[in-house]
């Protein structure tokens, strides 16, 4: 998958999973809202995981080689 | 405290500038229904909001409107990027150019800069989830105008009027 369809697949599940944290936080027994929280989860570490490996790091938490490449990737407004 | 992650909530990738539609957009940045009233408003409300599901609700939402406050300034630097001085008067961009180039400075269309008089913050729950939703509820006066040019953004705003209505409000009562 190509930076630009990953980073939207990523974004999709991120705007998934944030709109069900906003539910939660006021339905926090909710089960139904906490499985599908859950799920998007998974999907969006494994999604976040794929784009780390291939386009570097989305937090500086994440810069995990010897290597300061933090700044190296373009910023999200440039392209 | 915060981390900066990497992206934007939702992929800007703007080919022309466009610096009159640029002079329009910044208003939802820096002007009176902007995302950085909007993130300053939750944030600053959260404090002595006596609920935590609420304060958890404007720390994620106050959080939200950061990421879009991010949004529209890419809009607006992407709108102004490679400009030619013809361009810049033509397009009536001279007035904001001559005090900021193409700087992002929070300030509404009309050319008022941001204030902090455009929120309120008044240490009563009720008080202010009915100026959230007050503040949310403008984006239906954004919808006809700028919604054109960036819907999406807007659907994203009005979510938390639809949030603070069904949410906020049940969980104090």
């Amino acid at each position: 998958m190509d930076r630009e369809a990953l980073l939207k697949r990523l974004m999709a599940a991120d705007f998934a999973l944030h709109e069900t944290v906003l539910f939660l936080d006021v339905h926090p027994k909710n089960r139904k809202a906490m499985e599908y929280y859950r799920k998007m989860q998974a999907q969006r570490e494994e999604l976040a995981e794929q784009y780390r490996k291939n386009f570097g790091p989305l937090t500086y938490y994440e810069v995990k080689s010897g290597e300061w490449n933090w700044t190296d990737y373009p910023w999200p407004w440039q392209n | 405290m915060w981390i900066y992650d990497k992206k934007l909530q939702y992929p800007i990738n703007i080919k022309n500038p466009n610096a009159a539609l640029a002079k329009l957009i910044i208003s939802q940045f820096g002007g009176p229904d902007g995302e950085l009233g909007a993130s300053m408003r939750y944030l600053s409300q959260r404090y002595t909001m006596p609920y935590r599901e609420v304060i958890g609700a404007l720390t994620d939402i106050g959080t939200e409107e950061l990421a879009h406050m991010e949004m529209v300034c890419a809009i607006v630097y992407q709108l102004t990027r490679n400009l030619t001085p013809e361009q810049i008067k033509e397009q009536g961009f001279d007035a904001y150019f001559v005090d900021h180039t193409t700087g992002l400075y929070p300030v509404a269309a009309s050319g008022v800069p941001w204030n902090a008089n455009t929120f309120q913050s008044t240490g009563d729950a009720i008080a202010d989830i009915m100026e959230d939703m007050a503040a949310d509820a403008t984006t239906t006066k954004e919808q006809p105008t700028i919604s054109r040019i960036r819907k999406p953004l807007i659907l994203l705003a009005f979510r938390h009027f639809e949030a603070f209505r069904k949410n906020a409000i049940p969980a104090i009562a």
